[in-house]
């Protein structure tokens, strides 16, 4: 069977043979637009980081930014303005120059309304814009932000050409989306392919790259491919060059591949984790929430379920990421014993079936989740430890396209997502903050130290000021137990050893990023 | 001769035919053995609990993806179930399954056709209903459901009825069509027989061996359907066994561990070839026509 698939994808790959000038690329989900500041979404992320830069990148070390399209930058002392000095040798794919005109208009637009910017919040509370020079931008904030230039290097804030979108206008991002990337947006068959070219006046890399620019390549075709095992036949067969969407579970497959390349993304913060819905009463009980969570071996869920591709996760944020907390690491133990005791305390007791009551109610939360996600395989195999120690896990997947309104809702216990993150910061400042209920904090964790201590992170001047915040929240979320982290996934690029140069990124599930070093 | 002659001896036909109908079936080797395999798989169902080796619900995940063995005849699936186990409970499932849509189909398919034969005002009504019905698919259906009240069993129930209805309105409706033309109706209006008694006792009664056939007939292809939208997600939810459910679970496997899919798979297609050459054997013994 796996060699008259190999056959098939390996005919269908020698029937569409590019050009050695071609990079072919695959993912398996299509966005909706290209406009990088309507969405949150991951599929419109990586295609606007190949077509379109930030004022800074994010070097492979994931915590520190470096210079991009603004070659320096000053910081005012009280951490409030931020003048950057913008290269003055950056055209668009048009042909027109970048200039500190365009940078304003994106920040503008970015923080409009009509925008509703979900991630608009990533660019700091932004007082005034001002452009002093062609080439120089002064960002004035209301408050200190002491991320943001980490936050800057996110598709997000992407720097757009006023021209092109007010040209476009409603159609920006559908239509064309032009941008200083080292790839240019040719054509889009929503679902089924985009095409980009080579932006030759390209030569504006960041120091990560060796390959300072244009790209090597004339043009790259990136296709949708939603179904796994498609995925894996064609690359197997040499139908594509990379992907950084092969299914985790075939990882160990394409490892041994005598065609393939399999590079993890290092370092790479990404939780799988579940999260407590804290005013449902079922798991309104800090017991029972930690029982939950101590009562799964997370060791045997990565290696058996995630096949060793992904790491184990006690804490919420990763040991490696910026602003961690050393001191939550303990917080959370695998114990079945004292799960079992947590709940007994909490007054669930075990019934005739073995599930656990109370009241004449059944401990059996409602646990929503994406369809056809690591969270599903995930999902199942803790409620195979919880059953052990009388939870019934009540799971209730949903399609991708209405999960995230559903999890909007409130009539459920537990969800569960998986987060790309940047920091210690990033991660809790979307979360725990009680502006954000009812989502992304759908905990409804409403908690004036956790708002006061996020808020003093945010505006600190110093690494160790923030650092000292940012703990003090680690500290008492952790110890509510409020989520449940459970792994840390990895991130793979999978490529045809024919092609070189290609270091995965651990940019927000974007491991392709710019792509400037690769090469056949 | 009276009217409440005309009609036993109209109901009786079936019942005097019941012990001919099973010679003829066991008489057939196709249809002899079809009953067999279904009679066991039925068994099977029902005392899952009792023959079942194994927990089907207890996970292991020391032993994810084991090949058939000794100890496990079917292996194990991605958490280190017991398949074996498994597929007795998921076959007790799906034939609840098929069966539930079936019945709840069966009766409400069957009442509308009937009051489409007598009630000649209603005809229009129903039978334009019926084709709505008819223009969605069940799967699509199911997705419907299952998106708005969330995937579960609950969603391919209401699938599997809504599928089943409108086929069985119209072989219903046939059916009653043709009784309705009888004498013994148009003596039992006569005489003043209540709309109740000429529904239940006259109409009824003469139609049912019509629709117990279709739906024998159609009780493969409506487990095939709950299958499909078990195998797409929108039906029976982890930890519960359902064929459908447990073959897609599988699929992501396929190349590694192949029986995860391919065991809940073959089960499908069993109980639904038994199911299909029974209800042809059926057919074949209730239709006169066949028998001339």
């Amino acid at each position: 069977m796996i060699k008259a698939s190999l056959s098939v994808a390996f005919a269908l790959g020698m029937a569409g043979s590019a050009s050695a000038q071609t990079l072919n690329m695959m993912k398996g989900i299509d966005a909706p637009h290209y406009d990088a500041q309507r969405t949150s979404w991951g599929p419109t992320s990586d295609i606007v980081n190949m077509i379109q830069d930030t004022l800074v990148a994010l070097d492979w070390d994931g915590r520190t930014p470096i210079p991009y399209l603004a070659k320096s930058w000053t910081v005012s002392p009280d951490g409030k303005l931020y003048t950057f000095k913008l290269r003055d040798d950056v055209t668009f794919c048009s042909g027109k120059k970048m200039t500190a005109e365009d940078v304003i208009f994106t920040f503008k637009r970015l923080k409009s309304p009509e925008i509703k910017g979900p991630f608009a919040w990533r660019a700091g509370n932004i007082k005034d814009l001002r452009a002093p020079d062609p080439y120089t931008v002064e960002y004035e904030l209301a408050e200190p932000f002491s991320e943001l230039l980490l936050q800057l290097t996110m598709f997000t804030n992407a720097i757009l050409n006023k021209d092109n979108v007010e040209a476009l206008g409603k159609d920006y991002g559908v239509k064309g989306a032009d941008g200083t990337g080292p790839w240019c947006l040719d054509s889009w068959q929503p679902r089924t392919s985009i095409t980009l070219k080579r932006h030759d006046a390209y030569r504006w890399g960041p120091s990560m790259y060796k390959n300072k620019g244009p790209v090597k390549f004339e043009k790259m075709v990136i296709r949708i491919v939603p179904e796994d095992s498609s995925r894996v036949a064609a690359m197997m067969a040499g139908q594509f060059d990379t992907t950084h969407q092969f299914p985790s579970q075939f990882i160990a497959q394409a490892k041994v591949s005598p065609m393939l390349t399999v590079t993890e993304a290092k370092p790479n913060f990404q939780l799988l984790y579940f999260g407590f819905k804290t005013t449902r009463p079922m798991v309104a009980d800090k017991r029972v929430r930690e029982a939950m969570s101590i009562a799964i071996d997370r060791a045997a869920i990565a290696k058996g379920i995630l096949l060793g591709n992904a790491d184990p996760a006690f804490t919420i944020v990763d040991p490696a990421a910026l602003d961690h907390d050393p001191k939550t690491a303990g917080i959370v133990k695998q114990d079945v014993e004292r799960a079992k005791k947590l709940l007994d305390e909490a007054g669930w007791k075990p019934g005739a079936d073995g599930i656990r009551e109370k009241d004449g109610v059944k401990l059996a939360p409602k646990v929503y989740y994406t369809a056809n996600a690591n969270s599903a395989r995930v999902a199942e195999a803790i409620q195979g430890y919880l059953r052990k120690v009388g939870v019934h896990w009540n799971l209730q997947p949903w399609d991708s396209t209405i999960a995230s309104v559903k999890m909007a809702e409130q009539d459920y216990e537990i969800w569960s997502v998986t987060v790309p993150y940047l920091s210690a910061g990033d991660l809790m400042n979307i979360y725990f903050d009680s502006a954000n209920i009812p989502t992304p904090n759908r905990m409804n964790w409403k908690d004036a130290e956790t708002d006061d201590w996020l808020k003093h992170g945010r505006a600190a001047l110093t690494p160790e000021e923030r650092a000292k915040f940012y703990a003090m929240v680690q500290q008492k979320v952790m110890n509510e137990h409020l989520w449940m982290p459970v792994l840390n996934i990895n991130m793979h690029e999978v490529t045809n050893r024919k092609l070189k140069g290609m270091r995965p990124h651990m940019i927000y599930q974007n491991t392709f990023y710019k792509g400037l070093d690769a090469s056949f | 001769m009276s009217v409440e002659a005309i009609g036993s001896a109209a109901v009786e036909a079936p019942a005097a035919g019941r012990s001919h109908v099973l010679r003829r079936l066991m008489r057939d080797k196709v249809a002899a053995t079809a009953t067999v395999v279904l009679s066991l798989i039925v068994l099977a169902a029902v005392f899952a609990p009792l023959i079942s080796p194994y927990d089907p619900y207890y996970t292991d995940l020391t032993k994810v993806m084991q090949p058939p063995s000794a100890e496990h005849w079917f292996g194990t699936d991605n958490t280190g179930r017991d398949i074996l186990s498994r597929v007795f409970y998921g076959t007790r499932n799906t034939l609840m399954l098929g069966l539930v849509g079936v019945l709840i189909g069966g009766l409400l398919g069957g009442l509308l056709g009937i009051l489409a034969a007598f009630y000649p005002r209603l005809d229009g009504w129903i039978m334009r209903l019926v084709d709505v019905m008819l223009a969605f698919p069940a799967i699509l259906i199911g997705l419907a459901v299952a998106a708005i009240f969330g995937a579960g069993l609950t969603a391919v129930v209401i699938a599997l009825v809504v599928a089943t209805v409108p086929d069985v309105a119209r072989v219903a409706r046939g059916a009653a069509v043709g009784v309705m033309s009888q004498e013994f109706m148009e003596a039992g209006r006569a005489v003043g027989v209540s709309d109740r008694t000429l529904i239940w006792r006259y109409l009824t009664l003469n139609c049912i061996s019509t629709i117990f056939v279709f739906l024998t007939l159609r009780f493969g292809q409506i487990i095939l359907i709950g299958s499909a939208l078990g195998f797409l997600g929108m039906g029976a939810q982890p930890p519960t066994a359902e064929l459908g459910m447990m073959a897609a679970q599988g699929r992501d496997f396929l190349f590694m561990a192949p029986h995860i899919a391919t065991i809940p798979s073959l089960a499908i297609f069993v109980i639904v070839l038994a199911a299909n050459l029974l209800g042809d054997a059926l057919r074949d013994v209730l239709d006169p026509r066949l028998q001339q």
